[in-house]
């Protein structure tokens, strides 16, 4: 019985913690240039400041507006995932379970502020996914060539 | 009452999705490898998914002939388990012989620690037999293959542990150490639950979703890991300039401006 109860709660454990896992070996992956930036630019999106904020300087921050840019970021860069410069309209799989994992850590997010605990692990997670989403979306949309517009001429002029 | 058939039905629909859904997956992924010519190199994970879809296949078989109730399939049932679950510790011992395959005195230490874990969940199960000889079945079976289960687990675990110690940077073993994880950690916590409840029917059927939905979770991410590219792929139309793009929603194009 004590055994089955012990086995029974780390399988619990470690089946959530390889879910994680898959996340992060996908979030590794490695672009051939750093894409991101120009759909940063070009959509005035705040996640690069917010992971340079708390990276460099560690400083408290304001949980309501952060809570907010974040969120923002992310309605905007799932929606050009699914839109631009996409065939199917429609999320790939990796995608779909990094938009669940988002999800995840913004939940962890919010309980984090609840129980006074350190909030910084799971914004620098969730920065950390919304970087990969840009530079998917910056990847297709370099991979597109509009005459001599460059990607992020194109997403100003939209 | 109509409300209860409702949901009894889509249960058993969702039980034959999972399994037919498990069946083409399952030859998608030995094909795709057959396919590409990697087999040699992943022949070990490859048997394993081929036991899978053996093993699925014969239940149905057997089902279909005996009855799902009937004491052939419960003997089948438990039997293929346990040489699944044989199959999977052997997959493990793969893995850990491709992680570290170069470095000689770790995998000398590994093989015998394979073995030393393997020998001590056997003895492990052979004496809860000793204490329930009159149950084989309900008891000793379950027992082993939960305990080798959860010894797959911890030592998957454990592989995983010595390829970031190892800074081993092989993508591909990463995502099949992960698909095995979920595999086994599924299954052992199920078979856990099945054992403290003692096979209440709740934890039956939920077992019955439990273990192929892992076993679905971690054929995709091997086929994720197989067949992955560096590149994402972009519409032929697109790249030429001929498709317009969409206009963005309301208040995501005022965000866009």
């Amino acid at each position: 019985m004590f055994m089955a109860t012990i086995i029974l709660i780390l399988s619990t454990a470690l089946f959530f913690f390889y879910v994680q896992a898959v996340c992060q070996k996908i979030l590794r992956r490695k672009f051939e240039q750093e894409f991101f930036l120009a759909i940063v630019n070009a959509n005035r999106l705040e996640f690069p400041a917010v992971r340079k904020s708390l990276e460099d300087f560690d400083v408290p921050v304001d949980y309501a507006r952060l809570r907010m840019m974040l969120k923002c970021d992310f309605l905007a860069l799932t929606y050009l995932l699914k839109n631009a410069a996409n065939a199917g309209r429609s999320f790939s799989h990796e995608e779909r379970l990094l938009i669940y994992y988002f999800r995840f850590a913004f939940f962890s997010l919010v309980m984090r502020h609840l129980l006074r605990l350190r909030e910084k692990p799971a914004v620098l997670k969730m920065t950390a996914i919304l970087q990969y989403f840009a530079n998917v979306v910056g990847q297709r949309v370099n991979a597109v060539r509009f005459g001599s517009l460059t990607a992020s001429d194109y997403l100003l002029n939209l | 009452m109509r409300e209860l058939a409702g949901s009894l039905m889509s249960s058993e629909l969702l039980k034959y999705a999972f399994q037919y859904g498990g069946f083409l997956l399952e030859a998608a992924v030995i094909m795709h490898v057959v396919r590409s010519g990697n087999f040699r190199r992943l022949a070990g994970p490859m048997v394993y998914v081929a036991c899978i879809l053996g093993v699925g296949t014969s239940r149905a078989y057997v089902i279909h002939h005996f009855g799902l109730k009937s004491s052939e399939y419960g003997y089948f049932y438990w039997t293929s388990d346990a040489a699944l679950v044989l199959a999977a510790f052997a997959v493990v011992c793969v893995l850990f012989y491709r992680a570290s395959a170069h470095e000689e005195k770790i995998w000398s230490f590994v093989r015998v620690t394979l073995v030393a874990v393997f020998l001590g969940v056997l003895a492990f199960s052979i004496n809860s037999l000793l204490s329930h000889k009159d149950q084989l079945f309900t008891g000793f079976i379950v027992e082993f293959s939960q305990n080798v289960y959860f010894a797959c687990l911890v030592l998957i675990t454990l592989l995983y542990i010595l390829m970031q110690q190892l800074g081993n940077t092989d993508d591909e073993l990463g995502f099949l150490v992960c698909g095995m994880g979920i595999q086994f950690a599924g299954p052992a916590a199920s078979l856990a639950l099945f054992h403290l409840t003692s096979g209440e029917q709740m934890v039956r059927s939920l077992i019955g979703f439990i273990i192929p939905v892992c076993t679905l979770a971690m054929l995709v991410i091997w086929l994720y890991a197989l067949t992955r590219q560096p590149q994402t792929a972009v519409d032929a139309s697109l790249a030429r300039g001929l498709v317009a793009w969409p206009e963005p929603a309301g208040d995501l194009k005022l965000r866009l401006r």
